[in-house]
């Protein structure tokens, strides 16, 4: 069952003078098992439409479809627990929700809300600290004492244990440093390619939709400018000129390249294949 | 949250709107104890007449004035169970069952019912009209001749201004927490007591540690840019009172005059 959504709007403070329209009768339907990337503007509603996946969000009206659930605007929506059991949230700033003394009791607090014993919570506790980059010494830690990449790691850690079969990342690298970013980001593949779990991730790092993600679904002003796969996106610069989306730097540079005379292919999109072809102009 | 009425101010452009802070809040305390002078429902009336006109002038709509008043409801029920039980004072009226409700009761509670409702306008026609920063920068003014007395008028002032300034953010930031923690199962509508507790757990531990963190940054954030409350500084804004501030101050000095001329008669 594919992730959907028919004519959904989100409304915040309806009814009120600061009612807004954060999503406008969207429509969007998201393969199972690909990583897709949704980018977009600050405050374009990329949030907003992302909590929707585990119903934190209600759509004000239209219906979304998640797995075997259906949240319904006309209905009110019981038994959500069930559902945020399989699509798994990190927070755009994860770090300020954890509370527990120590570290594995913050991680476990997840999966033990959902049922699962003690001991397996804590066996999980500790195959997903080292997923995350963080040594196993760490759990006996107060998560307070961490840095705040740290933070974010354990954060993610708490999510990740609850073993999601998606797994939907707000910013998930904002403020890591590249090479933690690049590890995370590793990560997030490894569990879409071994375990085969559906990916959603916004993100405003166009280095890592090329070279991470299948797809991009691009929102402005709450509506879906377009949804396509990412090689597709990067080849029409025209879009992306329109967008004001500065494409990464493998674009940029062989776009300059052209500009100066040479002739190569709008289907390059990584160094290596770049540089056999730039070799092969020059030796021309 | 969204429909919290008590506090808020509406940005509206009337003549209260434009008057004085420093006239406002004279007048909301003049007001008050005028209240409290036993003047009877003459007086109440006369109070009453005087608000009312005040709302109209304000622009401030009876929705508005109504979603205010809402949150103390519940104490206004409570007060008029409880005083109908209790005072057994005038003629007996009726007998439910075993309790008995006397006249004494009923003119109890409805003198501390008039007196609350009109207590709420008051301040509701104060903090509806006024920016908070207005309100604090009037508020400063006025503890002013205090200073001597070693009563930290700027402090206090500046106090107020940031707490009024992250009530908002703080909102925000339960309402963030909230959801983070209901996506990790925390469950806050149903459940049993034990996971309740940790429920709120979850959600108060993250709070406060926010909201230190926010404290200690602004603090640092304040000094970097040379912040020290016992410096004499300048403002941008200054406060002058004016005819029709003035106006409002003698009428609400009248009144009091009035009720207690009806408390002595
Ligand atoms: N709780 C709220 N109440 C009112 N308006 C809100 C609320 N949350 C978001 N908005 C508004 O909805 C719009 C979309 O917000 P959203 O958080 O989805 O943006 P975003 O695309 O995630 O931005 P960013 O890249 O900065 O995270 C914004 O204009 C914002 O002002
Ligand atoms: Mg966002």
């Amino acid at each position: 069952m594919p992730i959907q959504f028919e004519k959904v709007s989100h409304h915040y403070n309806a009814g009120t003078q600061f009612a807004y329209v954060a999503l406008d009768e969207i429509d969007l339907t998201l393969k199972e098992g690909k990583v897709t990337a949704i980018i977009g503007a600050t405050g374009s509603g990329k949030t907003t439409l992302v909590q929707h996946l585990n119903a934190l969000l209600l759509p004000t009206s239209g219906k979304v479809t998640v797995l075997d659930r259906v949240i319904d605007s006309a209905e009110k929506p019981k038994k959500l627990k069930e559902l945020r059991k399989k699509v798994g949230l990190v927070f755009q700033f994860p770090e300020y929700q954890l509370f527990e003394e120590t570290i594995e009791k913050d991680i476990c607090f997840g999966p033990k809300n959902f049922g699962v014993s003690e001991q397996e919570a804590k066996k999980r506790a500790h195959e997903v600290i080292r997923l995350v980059g963080l040594d196993e010494s760490f759990l006996q830690k107060s998560p307070l004492d961490l840095s705040g990449g740290q933070k974010r790691r354990v954060a993610i850690a708490g999510i990740l244990a609850m073993d999601p079969d998606v797994l939907v990342l707000d910013e998930p690298t904002a403020g890591l440093d590249p090479q933690g970013a690049q590890q995370m980001m590793s990560l997030f593949m490894n569990l879409n390619k071994k375990l085969k779990k559906t990916v959603l991730m916004v993100t405003h790092d166009m280095e890592h939709v090329l070279n991470y993600c299948d797809e991009v679904v691009v929102v402005r002003d709450g509506k879906i400018v377009t949804h396509v796969e990412v090689r597709e996106f990067f080849k029409d610069t025209t879009l992306l000129n329109e967008l004001h989306i500065l494409p990464p730097s493998v674009i940029q540079f062989r776009e300059m390249l052209n500009d100066k005379g040479f002739k190569l292919d709008s289907s390059i999109m990584d160094i290596k294949t770049l540089a056999k072809a730039i070799a092969k102009e020059v030796k021309r | 949250m969204k429909s919290f009425a008590l506090g808020r101010y509406v940005p509206l452009d009337s003549l209260i709107h434009r008057m004085d802070p420093r006239a406002k809040i004279m007048a909301m305390i003049l007001l008050l104890i005028g209240i409290f002078i036993p003047a009877g429902f003459i007086g109440y009336a006369v109070i009453g007449v005087l608000i009312c006109a005040g709302v109209i002038i304000a622009k401030l709509s009876l929705d508005f004035i109504w979603r205010s008043m809402k949150p103390m409801l519940f104490m206004l029920v409570f007060l008029l169970i409880i005083n109908l039980l209790v005072i057994k004072t005038g003629t007996l009226l009726a007998t439910i069952w075993v309790f008995t409700i006397y006249s004494g009761a009923i003119m109890q509670t409805l003198y501390i019912v008039v007196r609350l409702m009109l207590m709420i306008v008051i301040t509701t026609l104060l903090t509806a009209t006024t920016k908070p920063l207005e309100m604090t920068l009037g508020i400063e003014d006025l503890l002013k001749p205090f200073v001597r007395f070693k009563v930290p008028a700027h402090e206090i002032a500046m106090m107020i201004s940031i707490a009024l300034r992250f009530i908002p953010t703080l909102i925000e930031e339960t309402e963030r927490i909230m959801r983070a923690q209901q996506s990790r199962g925390v469950d806050l509508q149903e459940g049993k007591i034990k996971e309740k507790i940790m429920a709120v757990l979850s959600l108060i531990v993250p709070l406060f540690i926010s909201a230190f963190q926010r404290a200690e940054d602004l603090a640092n954030a304040m000094e970097a840019r040379g912040y020290n409350p016992g410096w004499k500084r300048t403002r941008y804004k200054k406060l002058t009172m004016q005819s029709r501030d003035w106006g409002l101050l003698m009428v609400c000095c009248l009144l009091d005059v009035a009720l207690i001329g009806i408390a002595v008669l």
